[in-house]
């Protein structure tokens, strides 16, 4: 009769399943689903951009937001930073990957999917190494050991430790191990772990180099324990990554930059890693389908940076404002989604990084500048419907038009600002939409992110679920940057068959092809690549690759990495432009950052030194 | 040759007495009768039997040649005439040595309420009932004598009529309770062992007696319930006023206009109801008795849609079969639904005032657009009009049955075995169907439907041995021993629907959803516990003077590691009735006074079974739109070695009756440590799992209480009774995970209680021209939310840092004390009772005012709690102003604004009753015994509360802390809260009793 003293759990797995061959399948699985937990949530994404020269803050921005921008609304500390969500997410994935590495050569597993979890484990290494400095590599049961016993100390290892050990050794592995062409749709493969090796290399290469003297913690000297110069390691990443471009497998650039981030083409082949989302499967996507409530695994990293354009307003009558019609309702388009206002470009992200919106084409491929009417879409808002000098409008005509440059003729921004689609637009003579010249972006009225707005096809003829999550993948890496990995080792001195102006080029001239006017809304055949090559500076430096990844990669979460690897945050971040927060604000006001050596580091997570015990002084970064 | 007589002993009120003692007079030979006042007892031919019991005028009784006897006791004033259920038996309140509490069904029910525990609200000193939901149906959390574990279960066993009773305590129908007694301490709970480590509440329901006539009883009440108070929100004037002070949200919301002031509550709230009717029938034959009930609850909230109903049936049959079997069973039933809790007020409370619910051409909106948000719109006469098309509904069905035998026997006077069968089953559905559009600003956004099922089977096995016997008059002897085995198994499966092809299917065929049918594995869920145990307890008195009580029980159970999984502890009592000593003949004045004292273990397993295995978490993940996996990962560690969490406990007590029975009262004290807590340990991050459950840490809990009754008045056709009771408890945590003082994630702190508050303390606000506010709060404004700084300060006195997370404090949330009381007032026929509850001091926290709830917001954005906030010109507020400094979405330290003083007096009931003469007139040729009426206001009214009196709200908690809020805050979700719940009511009833 003690059998009743024996338990049987019947819906729920041990952790000895893991050492099963289904297990390991499953623990491979967790691994791309953890990237749910990094890539697309916001304020993760925040610390990744809010505080560069692409982003600061914008008008409902709460303290998430606001300490990021160094601007003096409050100091980024141990519980105000959220780099805690990557920290809280990557070391149960690290500890996952160790035990496939572990038990998968017991039960069979292919060289191949274990590879999968190297590259895991060195991905995560790698992306906390660079935010947080040295990080530990013993998680309780040795050195990237599988650690199945409680432990609440922890010890750091050093910046060289991590990427010597935890870093390099599986990148390399897994470049040998990894297939060409994905096992699914999405997953890890050989280029994949070459774009990660060229990049770590390269980081690596200039934290021993370390230009600006920027400190590092742990302390340790800057020295290599494998014995190399940066310059090895600048070479390495050049010839990583120029192997990578010559044995692409299955992946290529997309012909034109809207290819890249339209919806339509969601994981095409010049993508080689996203946190992938579907509409197909509210299970599966992990986060409802019409509800976001704005936390992980959801994708709503999206939300940020769209400003509420559902405060823009028409007239119905043509000849007294009335401010009545909601021309421009929240809809789950690309162009719109949902609206957070928290993060907003800078004025010289549009007006220096994208100076050319003529020929490159990478601004109408980044912004939402036209706010068009969607009147007609369920229930529809029946006409006649007056805009901007009360000139009538219908539904997919420009309400709001973001300028490409500041107009020769002075805006009329009529006053009080309601009258200026209820924002304090402006209008120019014979045009039925209002507009904003660049130098009138505000916190609170801006070009949205059209890159990550929403896609859904269930919205039949409705404004469909803008409140969900965006059930497109957040993208993580991309085989263009192979480009510009190659591009910045050679500027700082990598030698081989391309120099830095050809590999910048080949994306420069994909640039200048268009076959569609975002913004405008119709086909737009024109190939520019020509006088896109031509306008490439003879001499390439380090700033030019930086503001060249900015014009690829704007607003998709590398921009405050790649700053601070190369040093170069207070330089070109440390002050920036925008007009005020509330409507009407239209002059454009320079504020400067505070930027000190010690932020190049993110402080460690308030929850990680509260749930320690022991000694836990010399556990936090320096500064914080 | 002898002869053998049986027989009943009745008290007053024609009630069985158990254990009143049946003495052959002038012979060593006696008996004591058992539960129903039963007896059997061998005599020589002619002997005379002295019955006795305390409380009551002993009785001398020739046998004569009679075999069976009904012997009818009269109350001997002056003495103490209680009985108290103690587990596994019956005592005299006298001989009690253990701490026991006691209300009977009719006090209890001087309260009409749905549940025993609304009922039993400061009724009984050391018994803390706590709100966790203001929604029909809902139940209260117990808490007796404080919170002992950190994460494994505090609640109380409750036994039901001697089984350990695996449902819902809303299933239990208070009509139904006959008497109510709660064992508080270890060396009285430690007959049920583990599963009594925090305390156990017996209940026991009604039965007929023996040689009693049909006897038919009607009870029921009726009335209304309204609002107590709506929550306070800002109107259009005082909302535009702070936009305007914010300087934000200037331009009105598409649906918004200044000339528009909407009651969004006063539209959406309705009257409730409640209403109860019971029937029972009771009697007995010679050798045997029944009972029968049937019962119907039913109440509606003030909440549109929300609404519970509880049919329920019991019967009770005990048989003698010859001399030495006796048979029974006793059963409850019922069927339940709840409905309408899909309907939060979060969306009503937070609508802009200046909204109307009516576009201009007098249609009613579907959706109000407020600057920033699109509301879906709740009104009662919105939820008619989607009557069918939102719902939420839980029913119900629970049956829970004992089967007994008891067997004399043969040859061994006072041995008795006793075989009981505990078998119960409780199974629930719930369904869930939202239309299309409903509740969302999407009309288009597909409809969901979802169906959940649960079952519950638990059996219990016990065999019980007793052996009753007294020697020389005076050492009786009671032995108890016990072998049980116990297990329920308990599985859940549960899926959801999306896009259902007509509102007409609700959630009734899933299978015809036209999108993604999901079963989430998260939500089928399969557990299993066992039991087994051994217990023994012995019981001696001496003349009445002496009392001592010693159990011994093991308990093994599954949850445990192998190895660990057994645990026996001792328990002993003693008392000593100090007014039967001789030396006590002296002081006329004192009629009882009895110390009391005792110590015991308990042991704890309260923790989710599979605890020791370790598991792995799910993520579901897509590759591509078509490619679906599930992916796993270690989220919680093994641990071989969990073992047994126990608790020692010390009491000391004193009862006391003095002035001829015009006072009573009892005061104890008790002091319980618990060791080896099973916690469930959070690991830092770098750990690569997320925690484990072990065994750590240890906490302690001191108190006092005190209960006083007292006879204040009686002249001839006035009398006036009234009872108070007042209890502290301390709480204190000793240790935790392998020596620290302090665990922040889970806050919790050695040296301070269990529960605490982890935040900044709030000393008020910043005022324009405050020193060092440009070093203490960076891009801080003049009227922000000030908090103490901690930090050090140079020479000059300036402070070293910014305020940080280094300056949030430990806040003590427990009240000084606590208690109830009840006051009864006769005059002729009628009746005048009041029943009331206190609490003093500690923390209550309002996550209507703080940043969890998103309705403090302080920005005008959605509407807002009604607050006195600072402006240039009102620096006194204790609000911060409109727009400044935020943190999320809320003024910065937001939290800090959701603690209130938790002091105050509520009465909960004051009813005013009727009893119609017995005697002579119409009742009696109608056949009616007892007739009486009430008419009866419940939560009347608030004294001395703080937080009524800033906001007008009842200060009683109505959620825990995760639950009806826009967002969890740092609290964790064990500690109680006030929240968005259906707001508290005053109701008013009318009820009748009649017995025929």
């Amino acid at each position: 009769c003690t059998d009743i003293l024996e338990e049987t759990p019947r819906a729920t797995f041990e952790p000895s399943f893991f050492q099963t061959q289904e297990g390991i399948q499953g623990g491979l699985t967790s691994m791309y689903a953890h990237l749910r937990y990094i890539y697309g949530q916001a304020y993760f994404y925040n610390t990744t951009l809010t505080g560069t020269d692409e982003v600061t803050y914008a008008q409902s921005a709460d303290q998430n937001f606001l300490v990021m921008d160094l601007s003096g609304q409050g100091d980024i500390d141990p519980n105000s930073s959220r780099a805690d969500v990557l920290w809280n997410a990557a070391y149960s994935n690290i500890n996952t990957a160790s035990g496939i590495i572990e038990f998968a050569s017991e039960v069979g597993t292919s060289d191949a999917l274990i590879a999968e979890a190297r590259f895991f484990r060195a991905f995560d290494y790698f992306q906390l190494v660079q935010t947080f400095g040295g990080v530990p590599l013993d998680l309780g049961a040795g050195e990237l050991e599988f650690n199945i016993t409680p432990s609440r100390t922890s010890t750091r290892n050093t910046v060289p430790e991590v990427y010597t050990k935890g870093v390099f050794p599986d990148l390399v592995r897994a470049i040998n191990d990894l297939p060409d062409a994905p096992r699914l749709t999405g997953t890890a493969t050989k280029t994949l772990a070459r774009l990660y090796l060229a990049k770590a290399y390269l980081t690596y290469g200039w934290w021993l180099e370390n230009p600006n003297n920027i400190p590092t913690y742990p302390d340790t000297p800057r020295v290599d324990p494998d014995g190399h110069n940066p310059q090895w390691y600048y070479q390495q990443a050049y010839d990583i990554a120029l192997e990578a471009i010559a044995n692409p497998g299955p992946f290529r650039l997309q012909e034109t930059f809207y290819d890249v981030n339209v919806a339509q083409n969601d994981r095409n082949m010049e993508l080689l890693l996203y946190a992938d989302h579907t509409e197909t499967s509210e299970f599966y996507n992990a986060g409802s389908l019409t509800w976001g409530n704005g936390e992980a695994p959801d994708n709503f990293a999206g939300w940020m940076m769209t400003w509420n354009y559902t405060v823009l307003r028409s007239s119905r009558s043509n000849t007294t404002w009335t401010n009545d019609v909601e021309s421009v309702r929240r809809e789950a388009v690309q162009a719109l989604g949902r609206p957070w206002t928290r993060m907003a470009p800078t004025i010289g992200a549009i007006t220096n990084t994208f100076a050319d919106k003529t020929n490159d084409s990478r601004y109408d491929g980044t912004f939402t500048t036209v706010y068009r009417a969607n009147i007609g879409r369920t229930t529809p808002i029946p006409g006649p419907v007056y805009n901007a000098n009360f000139l009538p409008v219908q539904d997919g005509d420009a309400i709001l038009t973001f300028l490409n440059e500041q107009p020769a003729q002075a805006i009329n921004f009529p006053s009080p600002f309601n009258l200026g689609a209820n924002l304090g637009a402006g209008t120019l003579p014979g045009r039925s939409d209002f507009v904003m010249g660049p130098n009138n972006i505000s916190r609170i009225v801006y070009p949205g992110l059209w890159k990550l707005g929403p896609y859904r096809t269930d919205s039949g003829t409705g404004l469909g679920e803008p409140n969900a999550g965006s059930t497109r993948p957040f993208n993580i890496a991309k085989f263009s940057e192979l480009y510009l990995i190659a591009a910045e080792a050679a500027v700082k001195g990598a030698t081989g068959p391309q120099s830095a102006r050809d590999l910048v080029n080949v994306l420069r001239a994909r640039a200048g092809v268009w076959r569609w006017d975002n913004n405008g809304n119709q086909p737009k055949i024109v190939d520019n690549s020509a006088l896109m090559v031509a306008a490439t500076p003879a001499i390439i430096d380090i700033n030019y690759i930086l503001a060249e990844r900015s014009r690829e990669y704007y607003g998709e979460g590398y921009r405050w990495y790649d700053l601070v690897r190369t040093q170069k945050w207070n330089e070109l971040a440390g002050t920036y432009q925008i007009a005020g927060r509330n409507y009407g604000d239209r002059t454009a006001q320079t504020i400067t950052r505070n930027i000190q050596p010690y932020h190049y580091l993110r402080p460690i997570p308030q929850s990680q030194i509260d749930a320690m015990e022991g000694d836990r002084a010399g556990y936090q970064n320096p500064g914080y | 040759q002898t002869v053998n007589v049986t027989g009943v002993v009745l008290d007053d009120d024609e009630l069985g007495l158990p254990g009143a003692s049946i003495q052959e007079k002038g012979t060593g030979n006696g008996v004591v009768t058992g539960l129903d006042g039963d007896f059997s007892i061998n005599v020589q031919p002619g002997a005379t039997l002295v019955i006795s019991f305390v409380g009551f005028a002993s009785q001398e009784i020739a046998v004569g040649n009679r075999s069976n006897l009904r012997i009818v006791m009269q109350p001997d004033l002056g003495a103490l005439d209680e009985v108290v259920v103690i587990g596994y038996g019956t005592m005299r309140q006298e001989a009690v040595t253990g701490s026991v509490a006691s209300i009977g069904g009719e006090s209890l029910r001087e309260v009409a309420a749905g549940n025993v525990t609304e009922a039993l609200q400061g009724r009984l000193p050391g018994v803390q009932i706590s709100q966790t939901s203001t929604q029909p149906g809902a139940t209260q959390q117990i808490r007796i004598r404080g919170t002992r574990s950190l994460t494994a279960s505090n609640d109380p066993l409750i036994v039901l009529n001697g089984i350990p009773f695996a449902g819902s305590i809303s299933d239990i129908n208070p009509e139904n309770i006959e008497s109510l007694d709660i064992l508080k301490d270890a060396s009285a709970t430690a007959i049920y062992g583990s599963r009594g480590a925090n305390g156990v509440v017996l209940i026991t329901t009604k039965a007929g007696f023996k040689g009693q006539q049909a006897r038919v009883s009607y009870s029921g009440f009726h009335g209304p319930k309204t609002v107590f108070s709506p929550y306070p929100m800002m109107d259009a004037n005082e909302f535009m006023q702070m936009r305007d002070a914010a300087g934000l949200f200037q331009n009105e919301g598409a649906s918004e206009s200044r000339d528009v002031n909407t009651d969004w509550q006063d539209l959406f709230y309705q009257t409730g109801t409640m209403s109860n009717h019971d029937v029972s029938v009771a009697g007995g034959g010679e050798k045997s008795t029944y009972s029968f009930g049937l019962g119907y609850y039913h109440e509606e909230g003030v909440v549109p849609t929300q609404q519970f109903d509880r049919f329920s049936m019991r019967a009770a049959v005990d048989q003698e079969i010859g001399n030495h079997l006796r048979i029974g069973f006793n059963t409850n039933n019922n069927f339940s639904t709840t409905q309408g809790s899909q309907v939060g007020l979060y969306n009503v409370l937070s609508m802009s005032p200046l909204a109307s619910p009516f576009n201009p051409d007098g249609t009613r909106r579907r959706v109000i657009n407020m600057p920033q948000d699109d509301t879906f719109v709740l009104t009662r006469d919105r939820l008619n009009d989607i009557d069918g098309q939102w719902l939420n509904e839980t029913r119900a069905y629970a049956t829970y049955n004992a089967v007994y035998a008891e067997v004399k026997i043969p040859g061994v006077e006072g041995l008795k075995y006793r075989a009981n069968l505990g078998l119960d089953y409780r199974q629930s559905n719930q369904g869930e169907y939202t239309g299309m559009g409903i509740n969302s600003p999407n009309e288009e956004t597909l409809s969901t439907a979802a169906v959940g099922n649960s079952h519950n089977f638990h059996w219990l096995m016990e065999n019980l041995l007793t052996y009753d016997k007294i020697f020389a008059d005076k050492h009786i002897f009671n032995v108890t021993a016990l072998y049980s085995t116990e297990q329920n198994t308990f599985y859940s499966s549960r899926m959801t629907g999306r896009g259902m092809l007509s509102d007409q299917f609700q959630f009734y065929n899933i299978g015809l959803a036209t999108e993604e049918i999901q079963i989430n594995p998260g939500d089928q869920q399969y557990n299993q516990w066992g039991l087994m145990s051994y217990m023994g307890r012995v019981m001696y008195s001496y003349d009445d003077r002496y009392m001592i009580s010693a159990t011994l029980r093991s308990d093994g159970s599954s949850r445990l590691s192998p190895g660990f999984n057994w645990h026996t502890y001792p328990a002993i009592s003693a008392g000593w009735n100090v007014s039967k000593e001789p030396f006590m003949n002296n002081f006329t004045n004192i009629d009882m006074l009895k110390l009391r004292v005792g110590y015991g273990q308990t042991s704890n397993q309260a923790i989710a079974p599979y605890a020791t295995l370790g598991g792995l978490g799910t993520r579901p993940y897509n590759f591509g739109d078509d490619t679906y996996a599930m992916g796993y990962f270690v989220n919680s560690l093994p641990n071989q070695n969990l073992g047994w969490e126990y608790s020692e406990t010390w009491n000391i007590g004193i009862d006391f009756d003095i002035y001829n029975r015009r006072l009573t009262g009892s005061l104890e004290f008790y002091d319980t440590q618990t060791r080896d807590i099973l916690l469930n340990v959070t690991l830092p991050a770098t750990n690569g799992v997320g925690s484990y459950t072990a065994n750590i840490g240890e906490t302690q809990n001191r108190g006092v209480e005190l209960a006083l009754n007292g006879l204040i008045l009686e002249k001839r056709d006035w009398s006036w009774e009234a009872g108070v009771n007042v209890y502290v408890n301390r709480n204190k945590l000793l240790a935790l995970a392998s020596g620290n003082q302090r665990d922040e994630s889970n806050w919790w702190f050695v040296g301070h209680p269990i529960n605490v508050i982890f935040d900044h303390r709030n000393i008020g606000l910043w005022q324009e021209g405050d020193p060092h506010r440009d070093i203490l709060e960076p891009g801080g404004n003049a009227g922000m939310i000030k908090v103490e700084y901690t930090g050090g300060f140079n020479d000059e006195g300036v402070p070293l840092r910014a305020i940080g997370p280094d300056d949030r404090q430990i806040l003590d949330l427990q009240p000084n004390f606590m208690g109830g009381f009840n006051s009864l007032l006769k005059y002729k026929n009628f009746d005048f009772t009041i029943v009331g509850m206190f609490n003093s001091g500690g923390v209550l926290i309002s996550n209507l005012h703080s940043s969890s709830g998103y309705l403090n917001m302080m920005n005008g954005r959605r509407n807002n709690v009604s607050v006195d906030y600072w402006t240039p010109e009102n620096t006194g507020a204790k609000y911060p102003a409109p727009g400044g400094l935020a943190s999320g979405d809320n003024p910065k330290y937001g939290s800090t604004l959701g603690y209130f003083d938790a002091s105050y007096l509520k009465i909960r009931t004051m009813t005013l009753g009727y009893n119609f003469d017995q005697t002579g007139n119409w009742m009696s040729a109608a056949g009616i015994s007892r007739f009486r009426i009430y008419g009866a206001v419940q939560n009347p009214f608030v004294l001395f509360s703080p937080f009524n009196r800033e906001t007008g709200l009842d200060p009683e908690t109505n959620s825990f802390a995760d639950q009806n809020t826009a967002v969890q805050g740092p609290l964790p979700s064990r500690l109680l809260t006030i929240g968005t719940n259906a707001p508290a009511t005053r109701n008013f009833i009318f009820g009748i009793n009649l017995t025929f």
